[in-house]
């Protein structure tokens, strides 16, 4: 199968960068744990401003010392650095399709990966399979050392965590297929995209299971926000995997109204993303903007 | 192959459409605010190449050549007009030509910079649905006939430009391809290597029954490899002959006459039959270069003409040469502003 080969081809490529750039390799597990931790401090200290570098890194010091003290505050802080990575994620993977492939178009790459006989989808497909695997390995990593860092536990139930990402990748790449296209056609679109993409960052880390418990009859406003954030790739992925992490809802999750939006979400984004790619490659390929930028 | 062309362009015809937002034309030199600008690309362009046949495609900057390549292996759909590969419409059977087809595209980035020769070739042989052991021996063969053997396990951002032009055309041979389309092949590579490119695309051809389209700017390249020859200009194809025929074309034209002086060149113009009259300038010996009609009988006529006014004026004939007819200026004649009739 077409899909395997190439993503073989895409692990062993992923793999021997890796290890030859392990330099870099390890910064970004560096500077990935200093971001969350600096975000985590964030929460712990909002009302305290600090003024200098030094002090930030005393007060991180002495409030991770306190840490057992509150473990609120270990949950919160779990949570939102769960939803960073998740964020980070769908940065990652939407960035793919649009810096990675306008790069990829730039350099001519884009052409010898559109004279494969498996297909510009496929091809896709697989690169973003590793590139998901890749970056959800490196998030293991960092959420494990963050939880121990901050004492909080995390509920590993494999199977629930295995199917969230699952759905999470794929809701992630058919909003990705979509923008990748328009990628293709549109150079301009690439500005654009980063800002969604800026906007992916954001929504993870804000949303939590409390959507549901919004006052709508107070304000029905809030319908309408609840239903964008169910429209809207990531979203209902992030509270499923801070209920299933931080909150320890195990195989309890396949029941809420969450993860049924997930598999709608999920299902009618990579559908219409993989049929807007097809017909915007072809577009492209009139175009002529597969090769020249 | 069961087709009789392993490539066919039939009506081609592409325009390019760039849409320019606040710039300055560079035509008419005015600011514009929008301004949609076309290239006739490819203008009505009929080919047919043969398997077992090196087709050579040259033109100048700009003429559409590149295009042509990318529109035979799928990459830029035509706007009206079929291209077949190997007897199937290309674009109805895309996934199944690529198969059939290897590509070497001009100046691209055709290889992964950080891994080294071999694994692009794996990299590349995945990608392109070869695996296991054939891949194995004809990534190693390819890169021994290709002199990349000793490079083999370097990372290709430290090789030269050369090297890296030669792991792009073992890229496209990776799959054993039926039809191979080669964009400049031989562009950065030294005498050696581009050589060893000749032999191995002329003896695909003649011993596998390849076909091969080859375009270049290096008139030797095309003159040795290419057993029939198109020249387009501006999308359009001005000729297409084998090379010989092309070259014939001009051959028996132009006479270069060397004589103890430079005689007048206007009363040699004046005799019928005689196109053009240049004194030879900057020679060591005078003389004058005639250009004569292909048609023999005219040029008999004139030639004698020629001669006998040459000894009514009492010049000394030192020698007459027929001028050796390169490729080179056949590409010259019939790409330049003021072309030759045919
Ligand atoms: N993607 C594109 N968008 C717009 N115009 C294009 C595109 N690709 C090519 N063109 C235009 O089409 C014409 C033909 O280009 P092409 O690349 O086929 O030339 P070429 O014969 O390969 O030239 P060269 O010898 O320089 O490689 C050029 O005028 C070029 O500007
Ligand atoms: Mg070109």
């Amino acid at each position: 199968m077409g899909f395997f080969l190439v993503m073989k081809a895409e692990l062993v490529r992923t793999f021997i960068i890796m290890r030859r750039y392990w330099f870099s390799t390890l910064m970004g597990i560096f500077i990935g744990y200093g971001m969350l931790m600096a975000l985590i401090y964030g929460f712990m200290n909002s009302s305290a401003e600090p003024t200098d570098v030094g002090e930030v890194a005393s007060e991180v010091g002495t409030a991770l010392e306190s840490r057992a003290a509150d473990n609120g505050f270990a949950v919160n802080a779990t949570e939102s650095a769960l939803g960073f990575m998740l964020g980070m994620f769908a940065f990652g993977i939407v960035g793919l399709f649009t810096a990675g492939l306008q790069g990829m178009a730039r350099t001519g790459e884009l052409e010898q990966v559109c004279l494969s006989p498996h297909g510009l989808v496929t091809n896709f497909l697989a690169r973003s399979f590793v590139a998901s695997v890749n970056s959800i390995i490196t998030w293991c990593i960092l959420l494990t050392l963050i939880s121990y860092s901050v004492d909080s536990q995390l509920h590993l139930d494999i199977v629930p965590l295995v199917a969230l990402l699952f759905l999470t990748y794929f809701n992630l790449i058919g909003f990705g297929f979509m923008m990748g296209g328009l990628v293709l056609v549109f150079k301009q679109i690439g500005q654009v995209a980063m800002i969604i993409r800026l906007a992916f960052i954001g929504i993870p880390l804000f949303v939590s299971e409390s959507i549901y418990d919004w006052d709508i009859a107070a304000n029905p406003f809030l319908l309408v926000v609840r239903g964008i954030l169910h429209i809207v790739p990531s979203a209902d992925a992030a509270i499923c995997l801070k209920m299933v992490l931080v909150g320890g809802s195990g195989y309890s999750i396949f029941a809420h109204p969450s993860f049924f939006w997930l598999i709608v979400n999920g299902f009618i984004w990579t559908t219409i993303g993989i049929a807007c790619f097809h017909y915007l490659e072809s577009w492209s390929r009139q175009k002529g903007t597969l090769g020249a930028y | 192959m069961s087709h009789e062309y392993a490539v066919e362009l039939r009506d081609i015809d592409k325009v390019f459409h760039t849409r320019h937002f606040f710039t300055r034309d560079e035509d008419d030199n005015r600011r514009r605010i929008y301004h949609k600008k076309t290239v006739h690309a490819v203008d009505h362009v009929d080919l047919a190449v043969k398997p077992g046949e090196v087709f050579g495609l040259l033109g100048r900057n700009g003429a559409g050549k590149t295009t042509s390549v990318k529109m035979m292996s799928g990459l830029i759909k035509p706007d009206s007009g079929e291209v077949f590969v190997d007897g199937m419409e290309v674009e109805s059977n895309r996934l199944k030509i690529l198969r059939k087809v290897g590509v070497v595209l001009e100046g691209t980035r055709t290889c992964i910079w950080p891994l080294t020769p071999l694994e692009n070739l794996a990299y590349f042989g995945n990608l392109r649905d070869v695996r296991g052991s054939v891949l194995r021996t004809r990534a190693e063969g390819l890169l021994e006939f290709i002199g990349l053997k000793d490079k083999m396990n370097v990372q290709v951002r430290r090789l030269s430009r050369g090297q890296k032009q030669k792991l792009a055309i073992c890229i496209a041979l990776i799959t054993d391809p039926q039809v191979i389309l080669l964009d400049e092949p031989t562009t950065g590579l030294d005498v050696q290597s581009s050589r060893s490119i000749k032999d191995k695309v002329t003896e695909m051809a003649r011993n596998q029954g390849k076909c091969a389209v080859v375009t270049t700017h290096d008139m030797s390249v095309a003159q040795e490899l290419c057993t029939r020859i198109a020249i387009i200009d501006a999308g359009k194809v001005v000729t297409c002959k084998p090379t010989d025929e092309l070259l014939d074309v001009f051959r028996e034209q132009r006479y270069e006459f060397r004589l103890d002086r430079t005689p007048d060149v206007a009363p040699l113009k004046a005799i019928p039959g005689v196109n053009n009259v240049e004194p030879l300038n900057g020679q060591e010996e005078p003389g004058l270069l005639v250009t004569y009609p292909a048609d023999q009988e005219l040029r008999s006529a004139a030639l004698y003409s020629t001669i006998q006014h040459l000894s009514k004026e009492g010049l000394v004939l030192r020698s007459v040469s027929q001028l050796q007819q390169t490729l080179e200026n056949v590409f010259l004649q019939m790409t330049s502003d003021k072309k030759a009739s045919l």
